[in-house]
């Protein structure tokens, strides 16, 4: 027995998990945020409202539902519009976005109006954008974002506060599970063994990149196999091409937060279109689905699968697909289509890249 | 050559003067006389174009020499830079001023007789010095009218005395139309021909400096006794002098 | 001083063209070496050899499209920065001496009057609005004559225009489109719009190529040369309105032709570049106490100086580190300090004359 069976029957496990009834009903449910701030629901929140743009499809997948949602950032909309989640989960189309400028500054006005019993807001970001929450007499939950650790802890601590801990348990276990895989894979490779890959974004005309230090990227490039190019860099700065060329990364990776950007940028500049990962058509666009696959998200073990596949096909074996179906049915309890997949993971433009014929439709 | 006709300025509900109408032809030297604030500077202004005319029209050639009563700019240009600005009506928007631009201007420091600061910064000279460039920038321009606006006021007796005989040099060539306002009705003995009184009540007199410049007149322009003195001068010729009665009634 | 005064009538005697010969010759080097320099540095390394013999190729072959990578670096990458920067920093200086002359006041600069806070939001609103190329020129170009516009005519009050009230309306109008600026960046799209806006507003030519080179280097050259054209004209403008008008100028119409090629030319410069501030500011003055107040000397020296100037400022910008340092940080901790220094230069020498 493979453990991509082992995973695919803990997934199974989970879903009967989720389905089982939860006992008491009125429990009061008490936790401890990220910032340290005490908790007490007098019973599970059943209306969310999430500021953090990742939190609307991380509240979505922990539920398996949309339900619980009723107000969100305008970017998290756009995300559920772009990607397939909208179409998953219609209903949540049409949940307000006005509870939150794209600053994380609340609307007090329309949060109240969203009437939710849990606010979920960014921590670490001065009490600005939550003293509104917390003098609308709301409950604030603050998240503390940019690593596994931490993404591990806020998806607990919302599972807790709509009292499914079990699912997320079910989650972590196969997250870790993943993790552990390819790590023990990449763990033994030596420096040279591991390709210079390059996360880059564009931002309509400069061009960003991000360094080592405290980038969920960098770290998602080191567990799947290789070696962050940009790693001298401080944070996300701006670079030039020059820079790019003298980097020579072995693999690109384009950032998915920009719409209209695709891989044809990079093979189309004169520069870049010279670098080894040009020549050799290893320049990758993250894919898009429950969420973006840059960040920490519920999704993030398909994006180690997908990334390590990429860099060292010759070194794993697993069947992206059927992963992803997998994924899909336990978190939002929805059957994947091929032609889902190849839109998630933007088979339309670089299906032909070099190691992508594994994850072609069979 | 230059003057105003039936001109009216206000400002506000004042006004500072109506049906103001003279004409100084070539040749003539004339002495604008006023108290403070009783619009010899808006005459001139409205001589040049400077000041809006409420009614009637002002009559001057395209370009005129002007010299103002003290240089606004703080911008420290070298003299000979400032002086040969005097013929950039000639040279339009986009001229440049040319070896002979330079000659004409250094020919115009030379006739002031300060061609020996030529090199040195305008904003490093003193205030007589500084009127010597400005008039020489004025000659520059090659315009036939002069027009001064207080010319020697703010300068010590000796340079009042350098710069009134530089004018009159000026006047005795007889090729210019001369205009300059002063309060000092003795500038105007010295080297006017003709005078414009601004009375008081928005009226003017004009006419010949030995006709207009008289006690009575003076008194009634500034509202003070006023007495003549003969004086002979550094070359023994006797002059005229005017003193206000103040000091003088006493001192005689 | 001695020579000057013994020397005949001549108002400008041999010794003070020479020396105003070898400042331009010394103001010429400078530039050059600057060029030299950054078409040879940079990030990937390129033989200073190679970098020569590939422009040199370049030049001959104009058309031809290279193939190896130094050969785009320098040619795709590097030739069009160094020429847009050598624009951008002569367009800029040579408007602030300009601007300078015409307010007869020192600090006026084009950030000053309200014309790059102008173009900036016309820049933010195209990017906004997902506009690029020739439309996002123009709109740059417009709001930033626009708001040089409005400042002309909230300033001119009773048909007479003063230089205190004038520099207060630039304050007004540069705050108000300032202010429009952060209100498109808060409804910015932080993933896309929002970072190239503040990118944009913090100043860079890391996005040059020709074709950026071809929209810009048209409109800053036709500016330089209006404005140098009009380099004895602006001699007679900086004098009180009443001695320009008696000098033949018309100084309102002639001022408004100044402002026009002054926003043409910073509306081209933020176009392609973002807001590039301090320039227009630091360089007129330093040439000043090089060539003097003679706009028939400042201006050509202001362009030079400022070319070599932006040219050194950029070429640190993508070299000194990995990741771009934005323009505007550098002209700005390199031209605050330098400014103080020649404000107690110049007015210690004020002083003393």
């Amino acid at each position: 027995m493979n453990r991509a069976h082992v995973r695919r029957i803990a997934g199974a496990a989970s879903i009967l998990l989720a389905l089982m009834p939860i006992g008491a009903h009125a429990q009061s449910i008490s936790l401890t945020d990220q910032e340290g701030r005490e908790i007490a629901l007098e019973k599970p929140a059943e209306r969310i409202v999430t500021i953090p743009m990742p939190m609307a499809s991380g509240v979505i997948a922990i539920d398996g539902s949309a339900d619980k949602l009723v107000g969100m950032n305008p970017l998290s909309l756009t995300a559920l519009e772009e990607g397939i989640l909208g179409r998953i989960f219609p209903n949540a189309l049409s949940i307000t976005d006005a509870v939150t400028g794209t600053d994380f500054v609340p609307n007090v006005e329309a949060l109240a109006a969203a009437d939710p019993d849990l606010v979920i807001q960014w921590g670490g970001r001065g009490p600005e954008i939550v003293d509104p929450i917390l003098n609308a007499g709301l409950n604030a939950m603050l998240i503390v974002y940019g690593n596994e650790d931490n993404a591990r802890t806020y998806m607990r601590n919302v599972a807790t506060a709509i009292g499914k801990p079990e699912r997320y348990e079910a989650h972590e276990a196969w997250r870790e599970e993943v993790r552990q895989e390819i790590a023990e894979v990449t763990e033994s490779l030596g420096e040279e063994e591991r390709p210079n890959v390059l996360y880059m974004g564009r931002s309509l005309s400069d061009i960003t990149a991000n360094g080592a230090a405290n980038s969920y990227q960098n770290w998602s490039i080191a567990l799947a196999g290789g070696r962050n190019a940009a790693a001298e860099l401080e944070g996300n700065q701006s670079i030039n091409r020059e820079q790019i060329a003298q980097w020579n990364p072995d693999v690109i990776l384009l950032n998915s937060f920009e719409p209209e950007l695709d891989v044809s940028w990079v093979y189309d500049d004169p520069i870049l279109s010279l670098t080894k990962a040009a020549q050799d058509k290893r320049v990758y666009k993250m894919p898009l689905g429950g969420y973006r696959w840059d960040p920490p998200s519920q999704e993030s073990p398909l994006t180690w699968m997908w990334l390590a596949e990429l860099l060292h096909p010759d070194l794993f074996d697993f069947d992206l697909r059927a992963e992803m179906r997998d994924a899909y049915r336990t978190l939002y309890n929805y059957e994947l289509t091929d032609a889902d997949i190849d839109g998630i993971i933007w088979t339309s433009f670089q299906g032909d890249g070099f190691g992508y014929d594994q994850f072609a439709a069979k | 050559m230059i003057g105003l006709n039936q001109a009216r300025v206000r400002f506000g509900t004042r006004t500072i003067f109506e049906n103001l109408s003279f004409s100084v032809p070539r040749g003539e030297c004339m002495a604008i006389l006023g108290p403070n604030g009783r619009g010899k500077t808006t005459a001139l202004r409205s001589m040049l174009g400077f000041q809006r005319l409420d009614g009637g029209e002002r009559q001057a050639p395209a370009i005129v020499g002007y010299v103002p009563q003290t240089a606004s700019s703080q911008a420290s240009y070298t003299v000979i830079d400032v002086v040969v600005m005097g013929r950039a009506a000639s040279l339009g928007l986009f001229g440049q001023p040319g070896p002979e631009d330079f000659g004409d201007a250094r020919a115009a420091l030379e006739r002031v007789g300060a061609s020996r600061f030529a090199a040195e910064r305008f904003d490093h000279l003193s205030g007589g010095e500084r009127q010597l460039v400005l008039l020489a920038r004025a000659l520059a321009t090659g315009s036939d009218v002069l027009v001064l606006d207080e010319p020697g006021a703010a300068l010590d007796l000796a340079n009042q005395q350098r710069l009134l005989g530089l004018l009159d040099g000026l006047r005795q060539a007889r090729d210019k139309a001369i205009v300059f306002t002063t309060h000092d009705p003795n500038h105007a003995l010295a080297i006017a021909d003709t005078a414009l009184l601004m009375l008081p009540d928005a009226h003017a007199l004009k006419g010949p400096v030995h006709e207009v410049v008289t006690p009575e007149h003076l008194e009634r322009l500034y509202g003070v006794p006023m007495r003549f003195v003969a004086l002979s001068g550094s070359d023994g010729v006797a002059q005229r002098a005017v003193l206000p009665a103040f000091a003088g009634a006493r001192a005689a | 001083m001695s020579a000057a005064s013994e020397g005949q009538a001549a108002g400008q005697p041999t010794w003070r063209w020479t020396r105003s010969t070898l400042t331009f010759v010394i103001l010429v080097a400078l530039l050059l070496v600057s060029l030299a320099v950054s078409v040879c540095v940079g990030r990937y390394a390129v033989p200073v050899d190679r970098a020569i013999a590939i422009i040199w190729q370049s030049l001959h072959d104009p058309t031809a499209m290279p193939e190896a990578i130094d050969e785009r670096i320098v040619w795709l990458v590097r030739v069009p920065r160094v020429i847009l920067a050598v624009v951008c920093g002569a367009g800029l200086a040579i408007s602030g001496a300009a601007l300078q002359g015409v307010f007869r006041n020192p600090l006026v600069s084009p950030q000053v009057l309200g014309i790059s806070q102008g173009a900036a939001f016309g820049g933010a609103l195209a990017i906004s609005a997902g506009i690029w190329g020739f439309p996002l020129l123009a709109l740059v170009f417009v709001f930033g004559l626009s708001a040089l516009a409005l400042v002309g005519a909230i300033a001119r009050i009773d048909g007479r225009t003063q230089i205190v009230t004038v520099i207060l309306s630039g304050m007004v109008v540069g705050a108000l489109f300032s202010a429009f600026v952060s209100l498109l960046q808060y409804f910015a799209d932080p993933n896309s719009s929002l970072p190239a806006i503040v990118y944009w507003l913090l100043g860079s030519f890391a996005t040059a190529t020709w074709e950026r080179v071809l929209i810009a280097t048209p409109g800053i050259v036709v500016g330089l040369i209006v404005l140098w054209s009009l380099r004895f004209r602006l001699n007679v403008l900086s004098l009180d309105e009443a001695e320009a008008k008696s000098l033949g100028a018309r100084p309102d119409l002639e001022r408004w032709l100044i402002f026009a090629m002054v926003a043409l030319v910073v509306g081209a410069q933020v176009a392609v570049s973002g807001i590039v501030g301090w320039i227009g500011l630091v360089i007129p003055h330093a040439c000043r106490l090089i060539v003097g107040h003679d706009h028939r000397k400042l201006l050509p020296a202001s362009a030079l100086l400022g070319a070599a100037y932006l040219v050194t400022i950029d070429t640190l910008a993508r070299t000194l580190t990995a990741a771009e340092i934005p323009l505007g940080v550098l002209t700005a901790i390199v031209g605050a300090p330098v400014f103080a220094l020649l404000i107690r230069q110049h007015y210690r020498e004020k002083g003393a004359g």
